[in-house]
């Protein structure tokens, strides 16, 4: 498979960050093993037509395959399918995104759609949790930051509370101090 | 008795002792003569001028016996009160009008004192009345530049104040409102409920974040 096949993969939504493909990569290594140790038996047991027993594999391996319609008995295209991983994951961009609650798989699952759907295919996630921003999220990609925090729009609305201060102080009713003329003593103070 | 009567018994009176006088001068003059003979005629001279003054003392006692000179000393007593009573008038008189002219005189004194008293206590008073308006006048003074100053001052503290206040609620107030968002929501709001709101900014700033994972 060529770079642009890679290009081409299609990242199931349960893939979600660097992680996940290391699992991947670790899980197809584990398949590699398992079809070796199959064939090894195979061929002692003198069945050398006999093929691969497809062991229970993850979920996202699962869906990886079958949406890049992917033969995983294949030896070769399993080895090229974790040639290809690795260089996903080394090539692929990060998406940096902290949230304010704990980010639960399904949602998660739901905005890595959207972002490969809209931005790139292949784009991973990189987790973080930060209560202090309150709700949204503050996002960093190779190049820029994102905040779009809660915290970042209180701090941009600032100044609605301050017009809202200002129009409840003017509403206060201040009392004035008395006119300098009623300071003064009178005129004929001291001489009756 | 009038006048002309006391002139005449004194003019009787002086003739007596005139010619009293001038007898004795007569015998005088002859004794002095005498005394130039021998002693026996001296004492013949002695005998006869005792006898001649004898004459005469019993003359004169005859001249002012006792009535004249009760006489005398009636008219004396009379002429002596009707004098007394007239300078009694006459300083009567005198002592009213000095009496008079000195209650004047006094009461002019009395009431020009008085005058210079009473003006000098009115001068007193209203220097002191001057004084006492001049000293509550610059006390007033004083008093209202001090409110005025306090007034400044009290003015520019709560406008200091009032800014230092605002400049530190401005300054924690976003931290406050963070603080309270953060302990009334809570984790109430789950990411899921968040997605819409991420999305949609992220929607916003789509081209940018396009290109930045182009690079």
């Amino acid at each position: 498979m060529s770079e642009e096949a890679t290009t081409q993969f299609i990242l199931p939504s349960v893939l979600i960050t660097k992680a996940d493909l290391s699992r991947l990569v670790r899980e197809i290594e584990d398949l590699d093993n398992e079809f070796e140790a199959q064939k090894v038996r195979n061929q002692a047991a003198g069945k050398h037509d006999e093929g691969y027993h497809m062991p229970a594999i993850s979920e996202g391996l699962s869906e990886f395959a079958e949406q890049n319609k992917i033969d995983l008995t294949d030896d070769h295209a399993r080895q090229e399918l974790r040639k290809q991983i690795k260089r996903i994951k080394e090539k692929a961009p990060i998406l940096h995104m902290t949230f304010a609650v704990e980010a639960d798989v399904p949602a998660l699952r739901e905005l890595v759609e959207y972002i490969r759907k809209e931005f790139h295919p292949q784009a991973l996630l990189q987790v973080g949790l930060q209560p202090s921003l309150v709700g949204g999220v503050y996002m960093r990609t190779p190049n820029r930051a994102y905040d779009f925090s809660i915290r970042a729009k209180l701090a941009q609305n600032r100044n609605i509370i301050q017009q809202d201060l200002d129009m409840l102080l003017n509403a206060i009713p201040v009392v004035e101090a008395p006119p300098e003329d009623d300071m003064e003593p009178p005129a004929d103070g001291g001489q009756g | 008795m009038s006048d002309t009567m006391i002139i005449g018994l004194l003019a009787v009176i002086i003739g007596s002792l005139l010619v009293g006088g001038g007898v004795s001068w007569i015998l005088f003059t002859r004794m002095h003569r005498q005394a130039k003979k021998p002693v026996d005629k001296q004492e013949e001279i002695a005998k006869l001028n005792k006898a001649y003054t004898e004459m005469a003392e019993e003359d004169a006692l005859h001249l002012f016996n006792a009535e004249f000179r009760e006489e005398l000393r009636n008219r004396g007593r009379l002429r002596f009160e009707k004098i007394i009573d007239e300078n009694a008038n006459f300083l009567k008189q005198d002592l009213d009008a000095t009496t008079a002219k000195l209650n004047e005189y006094m009461q002019q004194q009395i009431m020009a004192k008085l005058d210079e008293e009473f003006g000098a206590y009115a001068k007193a008073m209203h220097d002191a009345q001057n004084m006492a308006l001049t000293s509550l006048q610059k006390t007033a003074e004083e008093i209202e530049t001090q409110r005025h100053a306090l007034s400044e001052a009290l003015k520019a503290e709560m406008a200091e104040r009032e800014k230092a206040l605002l400049k530190v609620y401005e300054e924690n107030m976003a931290k406050i409102i963070e603080h309270y968002l953060l302990q009334a929501l809570g984790n109430h709001f789950d990411l899921k409920s968040q997605l819409p709101y991420i999305i949609k900014e992220m929607e916003a700033n789509k081209k940018a974040i396009m290109e930045d994972m182009r690079l």
